[in-house]
C-alpha cells in the first residue's frame, strides 16, 4: 500500500512539475479568457474593429445593381425597396456601360423565357456565386412581388406564415431553440468531457510508455508489484484529471464573473447540483475505462512513438459523439442518442451531453452509469492482468490482434 | 544515376506496401461514403410520417390542393382537415398526429398562424407545411406562374469577361476547386509527414552514415523528395478515382451530380500552385528531418508548419463573403498558407492574373528555398548527434 502511495506521490509531482502541464491547465483559460474580453471589445465602431473589417472586406462598392428585363415582367417596384438600389436599363449595352463607369455594382438579365425556364442570369465582376446571394435574393423578391400582380401582401405570406404561435402541451420544460447558449451550452460540456478524459488517459499511456522506452520500468519492477503500479499511477493521474477539471471550469467562472458585463453568461450557466454529482460519477468511471486501457496499450507497445500511433485504436469510440455532436444536443431523446448514451465507451461523453440539453429519464442515467461502472471494473481487472512482467518487460512490437488478444486473457 | 533510383524506389515502396499506407487511404473515402450515410440516416429519421392536421378557420384550404412531391430523402407527411380543435386536440392526444395548425380567419391579412403539439415539432413537418400553404395560395394564379414560384429561381452568376459562369443552385461547380485543394493538401501533409520521419528515422538508427557511403548526400535527399512526391501522387491517384467514381455512380441518383463541368483551366491552376507548394513542403519537412535528432521532436516543430497550411480554412466564411479582400489577397501570395487559399478562392471568385501568378512564382522560389535548405541542414547535420542544429547555423553563410 504504502508503495502504492509511492507511485502516487511519484506521478503527481513529475506532472505537475512540468512546465507545458502548467500552462494547458492554467494557460487554456487564460487565453480563452483574452478571446473573450478582446471580442467583448470589438463593439462596433472601436478603431480595432475598424481596422478588422476593412482587412476581411472588399473596399466598399455602389450599392445599386441594374437589371435588363426583356420578358417585361417587371412593372412595379415595391415601396419598402430604396429607390435607386435597383436601376432599370434598356439593353445589355448600356447596362455594361454603366458597370464599367462604377455606376452600378452589377446587373441581371431577365431573359424573355423567364417563366418558363426560371433563369436568371446575373453578372458580377468579382463572379462571387456564393457570396452573392444575400444580394440577388432583393431581385428574387421583387420577380416574385410582379409575378403575383404586384400583391405585395400574397409574396410575403408564400415565403411562409409571418408568425407562428407555437404551443406545446406536454408539462415539460421547453427548451428554447433559438437561445444560442441551448446548444452552446451541451456543446461546452461535449467538448470538456472528450478532452479531459483523452488528455488525463494519454497522461497515462505516455508515462507507462515513456518508462518502458527508457527501461526504468525494468528497475521499479523489482521492488514494487506491477498491480501497485498501476493502481498508483491511475488514481495519481486521474487526481491531475480532477485538478484540471476544477481548474479550467473555476478560472473560467471567475474570469466570466470579472468580464460579466460583456457576456451575460452566468444565469444561462446554472445547472442543477445534480449535473455536478453525475459530471463527477461520469467523468470518474469514464477516466477508469479509458485511463486502464491506455495502460494496457502502453504495456505492450515497445516505445512512445508507436504508442501514440496506436491510441487510435482504444479513442475511436469517444470520438463518435463528437461526430454526431448536432444529433445529441438537438434531438436528445432520438434513438441514435440513447444508444450512444448508453453504450459504455461513448457513455461519459454522450450522457454528460444529453444531461446538459435537458430533459434525460433518471432510470437512462442510472442505467448507463452502471453499465459503465460494469464496463470498469472489467477493463480494470483485464488491464491488472496484462499488466504482467513479462509483456511490459518484453520488447516485442505492438499489433492490434495482441491488444485485443491480451485484453480478452488468451496471450 | 541508377542509385538515385534505387533510393527513391526504396523509399517509395517502404510507404506504400504497407497496411498502414492503405489503411490511411482507403479511410478517407470510406469516412466520406459513411458521413454521407450518417446524414441521410439523420434526415430519415428525423422525418416522422405521421399526419399534420389543421383547423381553417379563413377559407383558404377549404379545397386544398396537395403540395408539391418531396425530395428523397425527405417524406412525405399528409396534411388531414379537422372542423374543429376538440377533435384535432383529442387525436393529438391520442398520438394519431404530431401537431396540428390552426389557420385564423384573418390569415390572409395578419399572416399569423399557430401550432399545438406534445412536447416538439420536427422541422420537416415546418417545412412542409409551409410549402402546402404556399401552394394553396398559388392555386388560383395562372399555372405557369404558380409553378416558376414553386419551383424559384436558377440564377447563373457570370462574371464581366464571361470567362466564368455558375449557377447559385448548382454548387457542385464551386464545390469542385474546394474538394480539389482539401484532398491535395491532406495528401500532401500525410506524404511529406512519412518524409520527415524516414529522414529522422534513418539519422536516430544510424543508417544515414552508413548510405552517405555510398550514395552523395544531395542524391539521398534528392530521391527521398521525388518519392515523397510520387507516395502523394499515389494517394492522389486512388482519391481522384473515388471521386469520379462518386460523379459517375452517383449522378444516376442525385441529379445535381451531374451539373459538374469540367474545366481545364481551373484544373491547369490548381496544379500549377500544387504542384511548387508540395515541393516546398517536402523540402520543409526533409529539413526538419536533419535538424532534429528525435522524432517527436520533429512533430512538434511539423505543428507549426501545419497551422499555417490549414489556417485559411478557418477563414472560410471570410473568404465567401469577400473573396477579394486584402485579407484574402495577403493569404494567396503568403507562401504556406497560398496553396488553400487559392483553392478557396477559386471556387467562389475569379483571382486576377496578376495575384496568380505573383503566387505561383512565390510558391516556385520558396520551394527552390526550401529544397536548398534541406540539402543544407543535412550537410550541416551529418556526423553530429545528441546535439541539434541551430536555424542560424543554416541560413549563415558559413561553408558546408
Amino acid at each position: 500500500m504504502n508503495k502504492t502511495l509511492l507511485v502516487l506521490k511519484h506521478e503527481l509531482i513529475t506532472v505537475l512539475s512540468r512546465p507545458s502541464f502548467l500552462f494547458v491547465i492554467f494557460g487554456i483559460p487564460i487565453i480563452g479568457a483574452i478571446i473573450f474580453s478582446v471580442a467583448g471589445q470589438l463593439t462596433k465602431g472601436s478603431s480595432a474593429q475598424i481596422l478588422l473589417s476593412s482587412l476581411i472586406s472588399t473596399p466598399s462598392t455602389v450599392q445599386a445593381e441594374g437589371y435588363i428585363d426583356q420578358s417585361g415582367i417587371i412593372k412595379t417596384i415595391p415601396d419598402s425597396v430604396e429607390s435607386g438600389l435597383l436601376l432599370p436599363f434598356p439593353d445589355e449595352g448600356s447596362a455594361r456601360k454603366a458597370l464599367n463607369d462604377g455606376e452600378i455594382s452589377a446587373y441581371y438579365i431577365i431573359p424573355a423565357d423567364y417563366i418558363q425556364s426560371g433563369e436568371i442570369i446575373y453578372i458580377r465582376p468579382d463572379f462571387n456565386p456564393l457570396g452573392s446571394s444575400s444580394q440577388s435574393d432583393l431581385m428574387q423578391w421583387i420577380l416574385k412581388v410582379n409575378l403575383l400582380g404586384g400583391d405585395v401582401q400574397l409574396a410575403t405570406l408564400i415565403n411562409g406564415p409571418m408568425s407562428t404561435q407555437k404551443v406545446a402541451l406536454s408539462p415539460e420544460p421547453q427548451r428554447d431553440a433559438n437561445n444560442l447558449l441551448t446548444y452552446f451550452l451541451p456543446y461546452a460540456v461535449l467538448i470538456l468531457f472528450y478532452i479531459i478524459i483523452l488528455s488525463t488517459a494519454s497522461l497515462l499511456l505516455s508515462s507507462v510508455a515513456k518508462e518502458k522506452e527508457n527501461r526504468v520500468m525494468e528497475i521499479l519492477m523489482v521492488s514494487v508489484t506491477p498491480r501497485q503500479l498501476l493502481t498508483g499511477k491511475i488514481v495519481g493521474l486521474g487526481l491531475i484529471g480532477l485538478i484540471q477539471v476544477v481548474a479550467w471550469v473555476g478560472t473560467g467562472r471567475l474570469l466570466l464573473a470579472r468580464s460579466g458585463t460583456t457576456f451575460n453568461l452566468p444565469i444561462a450557466f446554472q445547472l442543477p447540483t445534480s449535473f455536478l454529482i453525475w459530471g463527477l460519477v461520469f467523468f470518474l468511471l469514464g477516466y477508469a475505462v479509458y485511463a486502464s486501457l491506455m495502460a494496457g496499450l502502453g504495456s505492450l507497445v515497445p516505445n512512445l512513438r508507436e504508442a501514440s500511433q496506436a491510441t487510435i485504436l482504444v479513442i475511436f469510440p469517444l470520438m463518435i459523439p463528437m461526430f454526431l455532436n448536432s444529433l445529441l444536443i438537438n434531438e436528445p431523446d432520438s434513438i441514435i442518442s440513447v444508444i450512444l448514451s448508453l453504450f459504455p465507451l461513448t457513455s461519459p461523453v454522450a450522457m454528460m451531453t444529453r444531461l446538459a440539453a435537458g430533459g434525460v429519464p433518471l432510470w437512462q442515467t442510472f442505467l448507463a452509469a452502471i453499465l459503465l461502472a460494469i464496463t470498469a471494473m472489467l477493463v480494470v481487472r483485464s488491464v491488472a492482468r496484462m499488466f504482467r512482467s513479462q509483456t511490459i518487460l518484453s520488447g516485442q512490437p505492438f499489433s492490434r490482434k495482441l491488444f485485443f488478444n491480451t485484453l480478452m486473457g488468451k496471450a | 544515376m541508377i542509385k538515385f533510383w534505387r533510393v527513391a524506389w526504396h523509399e517509395y515502396s517502404r510507404h506504400v506496401f504497407r497496411k498502414r499506407f492503405l489503411f490511411a487511404l482507403f479511410s478517407v473515402p470510406i469516412l466520406i461514403i459513411f458521413m454521407v450515410i450518417l446524414v441521410i440516416a439523420m434526415i430519415i429519421m428525423e422525418t416522422s410520417v405521421k399526419p399534420v392536421g389543421y383547423v381553417d378557420y379563413s377559407g383558404l384550404l377549404a379545397e386544398a390542393v396537395a403540395p408539391p412531391r418531396v425530395k428523397w430523402p425527405d417524406q412525405t407527411i399528409p396534411m388531414l382537415a379537422y372542423k374543429d380543435e376538440t377533435i384535432a386536440n383529442a387525436d393529438l392526444q391520442a398520438g394519431k398526429i404530431q401537431a396540428y395548425y390552426i389557420i385564423p380567419e384573418d390569415y390572409l391579412k395578419s399572416g399569423a398562424t399557430k401550432v399545438i403539439y406534445l412536447d416538439k415539432i420536427k422541422g420537416s413537418a415546418e417545412r412542409q407545411f409551409a410549402s402546402f400553404l404556399k401552394a394553396n395560395l398559388l392555386s388560383n394564379q395562372p399555372s405557369d406562374i404558380a409553378n416558376r414560384i414553386i419551383n424559384g429561381n436558377d440564377i447563373i452568376v457570370r462574371s464581366t469577361d464571361n470567362s466564368r459562369e455558375a449557377s447559385q443552385n448548382r454548387f457542385i461547380n464551386i464545390l469542385m476547386p474546394i474538394i480539389a485543394g482539401i484532398l491535395f493538401i491532406v495528401g500532401m501533409s500525410t506524404s511529406s509527414g512519412y518524409l520527415m520521419q524516414s529522414v529522422v528515422e534513418e539519422k536516430e538508427n544510424r543508417t544515414m552514415e552508413i548510405m552517405v557511403t555510398s550514395v552523395s548526400p544531395n542524391q539521398l535527399m534528392s530521391s527521398k523528395v521525388i518519392a515523397d512526391i510520387l507516395v502523394g501522387v499515389t494517394q492522389l491517384v486512388v482519391w481522384a478515382i473515388f471521386v469520379i467514381l462518386v460523379l459517375v455512380i452517383g449522378s444516376n441518383y442525385f441529379p445535381w451530380l451531374r451539373d459538374f463541368k469540367f474545366s481545364g483551366e481551373m484544373t491547369g491552376i490548381i496544379l500549377a500552385v500544387m504542384i511548387p507548394a508540395f515541393i516546398m513542403i517536402s523540402g520543409l519537412m526533409a529539413a526538419v528531418g536533419a535538424t532534429v535528432s528525435e522524432a517527436s521532436e520533429g512533430q512538434q516543430i511539423l505543428g507549426l508548419f501545419t497551422i499555417p497550411i490549414w489556417l485559411p480554412y478557418l477563414f472560410i466564411g471570410v473568404f465567401i463573403q469577400n473573396p477579394n479582400s486584402p485579407l484574402a489577397i495577403a493569404m494567396s501570395l503568403f507562401p504556406l498558407t497560398a496553396p488553400m487559399t487559392i483553392t478557396l478562392r477559386l471556387g467562389f471568385t475569379t483571382i486576377p492574373a496578376w495575384q496568380l501568378i505573383a503566387s505561383v512564382s512565390i510558391l516556385v522560389i520558396s520551394a527552390i528555398g526550401a529544397v536548398w535548405l534541406a540539402g543544407r541542414a543535412f550537410h550541416l547535420g551529418m556526423l553530429r548527434y545528441g546535439q541539434r542544429i541551430r536555424w542560424k547555423e543554416v541560413i549563415s553563410h558559413q561553408k558546408v
